[in-house]
């Protein structure tokens, strides 16, 4: 039966179904990136996902337009993280309570709406799969990769993006400056409070984009905590990606390709209890860190807060 | 001024979530007073006078009193030797009262006040004719007044054999009930109608309409033709303005079911059977007492076990044995007292509490019990009669165990703790509290304790009939199932439908995948995706994440299965059939219970037999014939036993 | 010098009364969203007060919902302090009640006496391990120990499932159809003793007596001192020849220690058995990340820690009871919840600025007044230790 798991079938499947598991870890883990590299930590996320997968399968479902959705997703989000934002820059408040705060908050508000508004579980027809000319019909790669749904593209695309904009502009020179020394960064003019609202107005955003991700793209459902805390994962694979792009794309690659394996094994009838099987991503992922021994060092003002003349 | 910012700020955030958001108050209706007919004669000696509401020959209410009086007065050896005056059409209630005291003064010896809204009327004039005796119906209030008996008619059990027929002989699945006002008689009649459908097929479809009138020919009429329009193919109808209604069946070719009088002859090809109300068996025990000189102070029912209520089959009418039969056997059950129909009373209103862990619209577990909660609200007759509570989210044990606690020490009649994690917290509190009754589930364990009910579900039987048509319809040969964690409830469904699937295709293969969350709607859904990658086209799962995984059967064109609740909404194109959990069957014996005294110790199951699991068909789904046979074969050889699920561990 | 103290007295009123008012504020919100849901915010604010103070048995219920975050606090007090956020008390508690229940449930002819301490120790025990291993993670392999902590919470809620409807399944479930993830039940002589007729039981003196303990260790001995230096400023501690690796490890250790003892508490003085129901939070009722909160209500002090979380169970507790009697949905409290929380940390900023001007003032009357050593001047720990 091991075997089974080097079969063509298999291992198209594992790929296939890691990549749309990867996708809603891409955008929050990325839009989390940016707030850490900025030097602040945001455990909300969670919270920020539920309340953009609500919005957006709410709008998608009243109004029709997935569009729309996906923008009120943004916008919930980008909301949650104004007050983040304003709780943790204006207030000087601890990051990482303020954001199970955050998260507790979306996880009940979310549901709330959801009972309130909906009453009970629909689906909606959410972002069909696209398939991309020619590239489609490769073999193998055509399944894996070129049929997938639009904010499947969009999160893989954002990894490059993300990466160009943290080290080859002026707008990641000062995001990172902010995130190493933000003294020095005030010293030379840069807005400390103003970058950091950015970051984390824009992992909000994102948070709420990878929960649309979810409720009108992946899932074309919403249900009450549906997240089931990936939110937390997120976070934990900007740590594995050590505050770089590439490295959460490997992360978030890493842990959904070993969680699709376990479904596979499980599938596959491979006599492992499956409560142990379920714990395979997060072992690996913790044993590959290990096995790696990064040196990286992370943000040296992440979890600081900033006030300028003290 | 950042205090302020703050408040703003947050206050801002809420209005912009929060703003569209309404409360929904539960509100069932409230029960009116109604009004019922009536009917007389006369004779010699024995002087009988009554007033009633509508005419005497209104094949309805009034008429069956009539028709009694002419048989008493029959037996009693014709006009010399009973005298029967009557006064018909006596809607107001004003001049009934004056009617009643005029024949009392004239002296006759029984004055029959028949509608139950002439009481009051009663009340005030019997005393001034302690030489008279008074009768009323329907009712069981004699006031405490001894010139005064009282009469009423277990409606609701000949409304019983006609639910259990019609069920048996409805092909549309659908049946349509006109009633006058929702109270009284006319309720009994109709909700004992709707239990016995259900209980005879308990997918059946009750169609229940009240227009509000004992008189209107015209809506009544309107009602039926609704109903057939609805898809209903047989009607039924209480009160004298179903005449309407009865024209209209026949039009239709619907079948009819009589009450209160026969109706057979306004449609002799579609009326299946009447319940005939038989006063004459309470008049001859009030003409006996008063022969022997007691004036009243007793209080009489008309049932089937005393003959007072008749069930007459149209000889015309071809029932088919095996109905006939069915029919015959419910009668003697109800006789017998074995079919308890009504529910039963409490002096104050019955309260109930449920602890539950996760939200009531979870469309599995949780939720399965909301709504049984909410149909025994209905057949307890409302927020009057019975009033719940609830606790939802209460995935935190230690916070399940004092909301429980609290609400027995708040007075709870039955405090449901409806998540198989609560028992050891039940186990420490229900001793405390030995007058309050604890149901949980899902599991067979009460402890010993008596004032624990236990209930859990037999899900493997419904999960068996997953797999028989699963395996049944499967192309591919291999199906998938996605699971929470392997235990419990889950691990019954999932070991029954892999049992199913396996004795009728021995070598499909049933691909099973527990994630081990109840949660994780993410990765049920990749579970799934996983399934059919490995070429899995029948797909079934359960427990509140498995949503995310019927998004996945519709996406891939894959059948599912579902559990628990109700699951054709979110993918009707691919859903072919669910067991769904109807928790109110094992309720219905609970509040019983309570009502005759015991608080516990019993434990409870719902399956196939009981109607406590109902197979939900999918009728979009186009399931071919000789597997809807093999799926009703297999549910009917489930409950007869002849079918027994091996689990292969 | 008598004047001067009161004053400081009542600085330190003010400073306290600060998460009170935060808490209000919070809950004038929440009366936002009652209204929208119409419900009536006196009636439901009433209840929630009733249902944590207003009755002797809803004090108890208080106290028995804050005894697990003050565990779990006291940890959370060590580690931040020693400059590790440590968020896998929810795993570390969960490990702590498994080895803790394991002792009862197989020593079931010994005493009492004897079953319960050991059990509570080998709670402590789990639940060091468990936090150990992200410690030396850390330390050793510069693995995060946010993103370990989180991973270790999701391998031990699967460790909980596997063993609960598998080798440690209640024997009597195991016979039955609905077989329960459960353990056996506790025998009586192995329950915490309980304040008749409330669930109230030892634990929470226990849990008091710690606070005290972990109060005298970080503040009185070297460990403690190496720890706050190490969490202060890594470098410097190493410059000044502290084995930072080991007290990275060291503070993990603790707080994962004091996480499993809550744990076994849980189950020896509440539930009397382990039950899941899938999730970590239906075993630790969450307080694996509460008491987190509860620390930081607490400045991160372990004496405040004690009112923080009287406070924040006192919240939990009343809120469940206000769904109760005006039936909303769960989901507002955990929202509501989530506000106090939020607005509490933010009324952090107060606190600091009346200390810094107190500072201010002491420094311009030429007193030199030094903040005295339990006083939070300082940001506390969160520095990512560059080992």
């Amino acid at each position: 039966m091991i075997s089974d798991l080097l079969s063509m079938t298999v291992l198209v499947g594992i790929l296939t179904s890691g990549i749309r598991l990867a996708t809603p870890y891409l955008y929050a883990a990325i839009g989390e990136t940016f707030g850490q590299r900025s030097g602040i930590l945001n455990l909300g996320v969670d919270g920020q996902m539920l309340l953009g997968a609500f919005a957006a399968f709410y709008v998608a479902i009243t109004t029709g337009n997935l569009w729309l959705g996906v923008l009120s997703a943004m916008i919930v989000g980008g909301l949650m993280g104004l007050a983040m934002a304003f709780v943790t820059v204006n207030l000087h408040a601890e990051q990482g309570i303020s954001g199970i705060g955050f998260y507790l908050f979306g996880l009940g508000l979310s549901d709330l709406l959801f009972q309130k508004l909906l009453g009970t579980v629909e689906t909606v027809k959410g972002f069909p799969k696209v398939h991309i000319p020619v590239l489609s019909d490769l073999p193998v790669m055509g399944e894996i990769f070129f049929r997938q749904n639009v904010l499947v593209y969009i999160a893989f695309a954002l990894v490059p993006i993300a990466w160009f904009v943290l080290n080859k502009t002026t707008l990641g020179l000062k995001i990172r400056a902010v995130g190493e020394n933000p003294e020095a960064a005030d010293s030379l003019g840069v807005s400390v409070a103003r970058i950091r609202y950015f970051t984390i107005i824009l992992g909000g955003t994102l948070s709420g984009v990878a929960g649309a991700s979810l409720s009108i793209a992946l899932l074309n459902v919403f249900q009450q905590n549906m997240t089931s805390g990936l939110g937390f994962i997120a976070v934990a694979l900007v740590y594995f990606g050590a505050w770089r792009p590439w490295g959460v794309l490997g992360g978030a690659l890493l842990f959904s390709l070993v969680n699709s394996l376990q479904l596979w094994i499980q599938v596959l009838g491979i006599p492992i209890p499956s409560d142990i099987a379920v714990m395979m991503p997060y072992i690996l992922t913790i044993l590959v860190l290990v096995a790696t021994v990064s040196r990286v060092r992370a943000p040296s003002a992440l979890t600081k807060s900033f006030e300028r003349g003290d | 001024m950042k205090k302020f910012r703050l408040l703003v700020t947050g206050l801002l955030l809420f209005a912009v979530l929060l703003g569209a958001c309404q409360s929904q108050p539960a509100a069932p209706s409230v029960d009116e007073a109604a009004p019922e007919p009536a009917m007389e004669e006369k004779t010699g000696p024995f002087r009988v006078a009554v007033v009633m509401p509508s005419a005497i020959n209104d094949l309805a209410f009034s008429q069956s009193m009539y028709d009694a009086l002419l048989t008493i007065q029959d037996e009693m050896g014709g006009e010399e030797a009973m005298e029967i005056v009557y006064s018909d059409g006596m809607f107001v209630v004003d001049d009934a009262a004056a009617a009643i005291r005029d024949y009392a003064a004239e002296g006759f010896n029984l004055v029959i006040a028949h509608g139950s809204q002439y009481g009051s009327s009663l009340q005030e004039i019997a005393p001034d004719f302690p030489e008279t005796s008074f009768a009323w119906g329907t009712t069981v209030d004699t006031f405490g007044i001894d010139n005064i008996f009282a009469y009423e008619a277990a409606s609701d059990q000949g409304g019983y054999v006609n639910g259990v027929l019609a069920a048996s002989l409805s092909k549309t699945g659908v049946l349509g009930v006109v009633g006058p006002i929702e109270t009284g008689d006319a309720k009994l009649y109709v909700d004992g109608f709707v239990a016995g459908a259900k209980a005879t097929d308990p997918t059946i479809q009750v169609n229940v309409n009240y227009i509000g009138s004992f008189s209107d020919v015209a809506l009544a009429a309107e009602a039926a033709n609704t109903h057939i329009a609805a898809g209903a193919d047989v009607l039924t109808g209480t009160a004298q303005m179903v005449v309407g209604a009865i024209g209209v069946a026949e039009e239709s070719g619907a079948l009819w079911f009589g009450t209160q009088s026969s109706q057979t002859e306004l449609a002799p090809d579609i009326v299946v059977a009447n319940q005939i109300y038989r006063w004459d068996v309470v008049l001859n025990e009030v003409i006996d007492l008063i022969g022997a000189g007691t004036m009243g102070g007793t209080s009489f029912m008309i049932d089937l076990a005393n003959g007072g209520e008749v069930l007459e089959f149209n000889p015309d009418f071809d029932i088919p044995a095996d109905v006939a039969a069915l029919a015959e056997a419910t009668i003697a059950e109800i006789s017998g007292g074995a079919v308890a129909i009504g529910a039963p009373e409490f002096e104050d209103v019955f309260k109930v509490a449920v602890v539950m862990p996760s939200a009531i619209n979870d469309l599995a577990f949780s939720q399965s019990m909301y709504d049984a909660l909410v149909v025994i609200q209905d057949w307890m007759g409302g927020e009057g009669a019975m009033e719940f509570v609830y606790s939802d989210g209460m995935f935190v044990v230690d916070d399940a165990a004092a909301a429980i606690r609290d609400y027995a020490a708040e007075g709870y009649d039955l405090v449901i703790a409806h998540g198989s994690q609560y028992g050891s917290s039940l186990q420490e509190i229900a001793p405390d509290f030995p007058t309050t009754s604890f149901a949980w589930g899902t599991t067979v364990d009460t402890f010993g304790i008596g004032n624990i009910f236990a209930y859990e579900a037999a899900s493997q039987e419904g999960g068996y009939v997953n797999g028989v048509i699963a395996a049944s319809l499967s192309e591919s040969g291999v199906l998938g199932v996605v699971g929470p964690i392997e235990t419990g409830d889950a691990k019954l469904y999932v070991d029954g439908f892999v049992a199913g699937a396996k004795a009728t295709v021995p070598d499909i293969q049933v691909n099973v995948n527990y994630i081990g969350s109840f949660s994780d709607v993410a990765l049920a859904s990749e579970a799934a995706n996983t399934h059919v990658a490995a070429g899995a086209d029948g797909l079934t799962g359960t427990a509140q994440m498995v949503v995310g995984a019927i998004g996945v059967a519709e996406e891939s064109g894959s059948m599912w299965f579902g559990t628990q609740a109700s699951q054709t909404g979110l993918a009707p194109a691919n859903v072919v059939a669910n067991q769904v959990y109807h928790w109110d069957v094992v309720l219905k014996d609970v509040v019983q219970m309570i009502a005759d005294g015991t608080y516990g110790g019993t434990s409870f199951v719902i399956d196939l037999a009981n109607g406590g699991e109902v197979m939900d068909y999918n009728s979009d789904f186009d399931l071919p014939a000789d597997v809807m046979s093999l799926a009703e074969a297999t549910e009917q050889g489930i409950i007869d036993g002849s079918i027994t699920i091996e689990f292969g561990e | 010098m008598s004047n001067m103290s009161q004053e400081k007295w009542f600085s330190k009123f003010i400073d306290a009364s600060l998460p009170i008012l935060a808490t209000l504020a919070a809950l004038l919100v929440g009366a936002v969203m009652l209204l929208l849901l119409k419900v009536n915010p006196i009636e439901a604010y009433k209840a929630m007060w009733e249902g944590a103070f207003g009755s002797q048995n809803a004090i108890a219920e208080t106290l028995v919902k804050a005894t697990p975050l003050l565990l779990v606090g006291l940890g959370i007090c060590i580690s931040f302090r020693g400059g590790v956020i440590n968020i896998g008390g929810e795993g570390q508690m969960i490990v702590g009640a498994i080895l803790g229940t394991l002792v009862g449930i197989t020593l079931v002819d010994w005493s009492g006496w004897i079953v319960i301490p050991v059990a509570l120790l080998v709670g402590f025990a789990g639940g060091a391990i468990w936090g150990g291993i992200p410690g030396v993670l850390k330390a050793y392999f510069n693995v995060n120990e946010i993103l370990s902590t989180v991973m270790m919470n999701a391998i031990a809620v699967q460790l909980m499932n596997f063993l609960l409807r598998g080798p440690m399944i209640d024997p009597a479930q195991a016979a039955l159809a609905s077989k329960i993830p459960q353990t056996a039940r506790l025998i009586d002589a192995f329950r915490l003793p309980r304040w008749v007729p409330t669930r109230l039981h030892l634990g929470a003196l226990i849990a008091v007596v710690l606070a005290v303990l972990v109060y005298i260790l970080l503040w009185r001995t070297s460990w403690g001192y190496r720890i706050r230096a190490v969490g202060q400023n890594p470098d410097a501690s190493k410059y000044a020849g502290i084995k930072v690796k080991n007290y990275v490890v060291l503070a993990l250790v603790l707080s994962g220690a004091f996480a499993g003892l809550a744990g076994a508490m849980q189950v020896y003085g509440v539930n009397f058995r382990m039950i899941t129901d899938g999730s970590a939070s239906g075993f630790t009722g969450g307080a694996g990340f509460n008491g987190i909160v509860a620390a930081l209500f607490g400045q991160l002090h372990p004496i405040g820690t004690i009112p923080a979380s009287i406070l924040f169970g006192a919240l939990l507790v009343g809120a469940n009871k206000m769904q109760r009697v005006v039936q909303v949905p769960s989901a507002l409290i955990t929202a509501l919840n989530g506000l106090v929380v939020v607005f509490v940390v933010s009324s952090e900023i107060w606190r600091r600025r009346r200390q810094r001007r107190r500072l201010a003032a002491a420094v311009l009357e030429g007193e030199g007044l030094l903040p005295d050593e339990n006083d939070i001047t300082e940001e506390p720990g969160n520095k990512e230790v560059g080992s």
